[in-house]
């Protein structure tokens, strides 16, 4: 019996970890720290994997618990976030369907994105993996009018980031 | 926002920037838990030893010792106390040693061979304990018997018994105790130790599975 569930969590989270890799790009700035968080997420998944029932998805439950974990690891460490290299964490958007303007543009929101605190960032990675409001609110515990809300507000402040 | 959005595109475009995790890691990494078990081994080792030394220290038992007029003796049982403190911190010691490897060990081959060697290591600590008390229960008696002011009267019971009724009722009911002690502190261990070392089995048999 928990061999299976074993079996079916391993699976599931195999398919899904682009999520869980995009979340600790978010919010670590080395692949150590990457890495760390990684294993961290996994295991609290692993912990609150007898507890998914399969009412959502498993994307959707894993959201919830990935930013959790990663919002409460954030918290403990206090890692300061201006430190964070350049390079390091740029590399993946250099694709060739973008020109160079764009690309630049890409880059310097992402680093605006990288200066937020913990829970702006998991308001704006559930905004770029294209979640509805309803959505949001419900990973993140929180009223539709306040995401919205707070959104609105995250985007004021990645305007004055980019434009000081 | 224009910017914001053109992120979210190259956002969702970017799958292939991350090295995949394999299932096995994946297995590894639910299995890493081991470190947490033997983290708590040691934790708890080092409060026992803490509770053996606070009792030790608050229940005095110079003042017993010396009413019995046993000084020639107390050197023997300072050294066998020293010695012990001595083993009982080399547990310690490796207890400690074991979390620090368990905690950075990275191959499952590793990972297993030292769960192994703290089984070993928590098995030997709690025999040692056993034995230990078995010891001094034992050394305790004897002083007692030969040289507690208190014990006169059976003493004498017992030289007066003429086919050694009285000397074999008291080895019975101090064999009776004893046994009776000993148990009550093996059920102690096993249950503080059992229930980590259970886990620590399961994660030993799962890592078993996964490397086959």
């Amino acid at each position: 019996m928990s061999e299976t569930l074993e079996q079916s969590f391993v699976k599931q989270l195999k398919q899904n970890q682009n999520i869980v890799h995009k979340i600790c790009r978010l919010y670590t700035t080395d692949s150590d720290a990457h890495n760390d968080l990684f294993q961290e997420i996994t295991i609290q998944l692993w912990k609150a994997f007898p507890k998914f029932r399969g009412e959502s998805k498993f994307s959707t439950w894993a959201y919830r618990v990935a930013l959790n974990t990663a919002i409460t690891l954030y918290r403990k460490n206090k890692r300061s976030v201006s430190t964070v290299s350049y390079e390091a964490q740029q590399h993946f958007f250099v694709q060739d369907e973008y020109n160079l303007e764009e690309e630049e543009r890409i880059k310097l929101m992402y680093q605006a994105v990288q200066q937020l605190n913990d829970i702006e960032k998991a308001l704006v990675f559930m905004y770029l993996e294209d979640k509805d409001y309803t959505e949001i609110a419900e990973t993140l515990g929180i009223s539709e009018v306040n995401a919205r809300v707070k959104m609105n507000r995250i985007k004021g402040k990645l305007i004055k980031i980019l434009n000081p | 926002m224009e910017e914001l959005d053109l992120l979210k595109k190259a956002w969702q475009s970017d799958n292939q920037s991350f090295e995949q995790v394999s299932e096995k890691e994946i297995y590894k990494m639910i299995h890493k838990n081991s470190s947490s078990s033997v983290k708590w081994i040691l934790i708890i080792s080092v409060l026992e030893f803490l509770l053996w030394v606070t009792i030790s220290i608050a229940f005095n038992t110079d003042e017993y010792i010396k009413s019995m007029h046993v000084e020639n003796f107390m050197i023997y049982l300072k050294i066998l106390n020293y010695i012990n403190y001595a083993v009982i911190l080399w547990f310690l010691y490796s207890f400690y040693t074991n979390y620090i490897k368990i905690s950075t060990t990275t191959s499952t081959k590793k990972l297993m061979q030292d769960i192994l060697r703290t089984r070993k290591t928590v098995q030997n600590y709690v025999w040692y304990n056993l034995g230990m008390m078995f010891v001094s229960m034992i050394l305790g008696f004897i002083m007692a018997f030969y040289c507690s002011p208190k014990l006169e009267l059976i003493k004498d019971k017992i030289a007066h018994d003429e086919n050694y009724g009285t000397i074999i009722k008291i080895v019975c009911l101090l064999s009776f105790f004893t046994i009776i002690f000993l148990v009550l502190f093996w059920l102690f261990y096993k249950l503080l130790y059992g229930f980590l070392l259970r886990r620590l089995n399961n994660n030993y048999k799962e890592l078993k599975k996964i490397d086959l």
